[in-house]
């Protein structure tokens, strides 16, 4: 149960390996990737960067969030730097005794991770223009 | 006849414990800094004043109209600059002044300005705390010229010392300016001294690249992290921190009313886009 934000390119294995176990017998994991175009634009690379101290300690309290609240084993690892189209961005997965679990706790997960953890995204396009892109914050402070 | 007495600002030493330049450094509410309060204090007692840089330092903001006197190569610290004026003018006596005294009052510097005239080479305050002479406030007579290169050639640097051998005079602090020569060598010394505080900032994502650098420290006196914030909005007419953003406190997140402290460290965070 660990939330990791490491320099690109990210091994998510280990982690994948400390969520399997005998009980659980659904795991699902979401691979979110840098897709090539964004609002008509074409992209040509991502810059991602954390606020690292407060990135982690937020991270981590959203996986054990999760973990108790649907009794899943959960972790999630998240790229900083320079990436390409394609490459791997984040890595969220949850084990649970049934699929069920499984499925609901991965996809609260990364919601949670994408609106609550201090992390930003810079987008260069074709023309080597970049832009800063911004979501939206999580809707109550804790 | 008395020598005519020009004022010597020094500015030259390298602010280490600051860890930025002391004479540009704004405390007070009037806006200005250390080294143009200096200047307000010298320039009704002197006839001129003059800025003790080191070699091949830029005047710090506010004191560019002021002549400029190098330090002499080969020594270092305050006597250098003290040589430096003596070398310029030499028929000269000179008000000695260090850029970090923001407590020193026009009368402390008058009542130094009086008590010349009976013979002395230096005229100094005595330290309120252990009664050695103040040497950076001080007035350092053409005769103190000689004195002064007898002892740089014996490497004796230390201008208090040269003062206490030397048998300076020395004035008592005006009873309601005991604390007019306390400098501030640290951020905590601001602090102390002014109720401002030493706030280091970090910039992340959108906000770095508006503002220009990744941290820096600030010194406010802003009460809560949001009036921190609007004064950075304001000063630096940041657009990134008008609308929707959200403050972290010492790596947690904080509410607009979480009281600032000195030391603290401050975060504004854009909307975020992981994932």
């Amino acid at each position: 149960m660990s939330f990791l934000i490491k320099s690109h390119p990210i091994d998510f294995e280990s982690l994948r390996e400390s969520l399997t176990s005998p009980d659980c017998g659904g795991f699902v994991f979401f691979e979110g990737r840098v897709r090539n175009h964004h609002e008509g634009r074409e992209v040509v690379g991502l810059h991602y960067e954390a606020y690292l101290e407060l990135a982690e300690k937020e991270g981590r309290r959203l996986v054990d969030e999760v973990s108790h609240k649907f009794a899943v084993r959960a972790a999630a690892i998240h790229a900083v730097g320079d990436l390409k189209p394609g490459d791997l961005a984040v890595w969220v997965g949850a084990a649970a005794a049934h699929r069920e679990e499984a499925f609901t706790a991965c996809r609260e997960l990364i919601d949670a991770i994408k609106l609550c953890v201090p992390i930003w995204k810079r987008e260069t396009y074709t023309d080597g223009h970049g832009e800063w892109i911004e979501g939206c914050h999580c809707a109550s402070p804790h | 006849m008395k020598p005519p007495l020009f004022g010597l600002l020094l500015a030259g030493g390298r602010s280490t414990r600051m860890g930025r330049d002391k004479a540009s450094l704004v405390i007070g509410a009037d806006g200005l800094n250390q080294g143009q309060r200096a200047i307000q204090g010298l320039l009704p007692v002197c006839q001129k004043v003059f800025l003790s840089l080191r070699d091949g330092q830029t005047a710090p903001e506010g004191c560019e109209h002021l002549e400029i006197v190098r330090d002499n190569p080969g020594i270092s610290g305050p006597l250098a600059g003290i040589l430096a004026a003596f070398e310029r003018e030499p028929d000269a006596a000179w008000l000695v002044m260090a850029c970090d005294l923001p407590f020193v009052t026009p009368d402390v510097l008058t009542k130094l300005v009086q008590a010349r005239g009976d013979g002395a080479d230096f005229i100094a305050y005595a330290s309120a705390t252990d009664g050695l002479p103040e040497p950076l406030c001080a007035i350092y007579e053409p005769s103190a010229r000689a004195t002064l290169q007898r002892h740089a050639e014996r490497n004796h640097l230390c201008p208090r010392h040269i003062m206490i051998e030397e048998h300076a005079t020395l004035l008592e602090l005006p009873p309601s300016c005991h604390r007019a020569l306390e400098n501030m060598n640290t951020p905590e010394d601001i602090a102390a001294a002014t109720g401002e505080k030493q706030i280091h900032v970090g910039w992340f994502g959108a906000l770095a690249e508006e503002r220009g650098c990744r941290e820096e420290t600030v010194v406010t006196s802003a009460q809560t992290a949001g009036a921190f914030l609007e004064e950075l909005a304001n000063t630096h007419n940041l657009s990134g921190l008008r609308g929707h953003v959200r403050i972290a406190v010492n790596d947690e997140f904080a509410k607009p009313d979480h009281p600032l402290r000195t030391g603290d460290k401050v975060v504004f965070l854009r909307p975020f886009s992981g994932g």
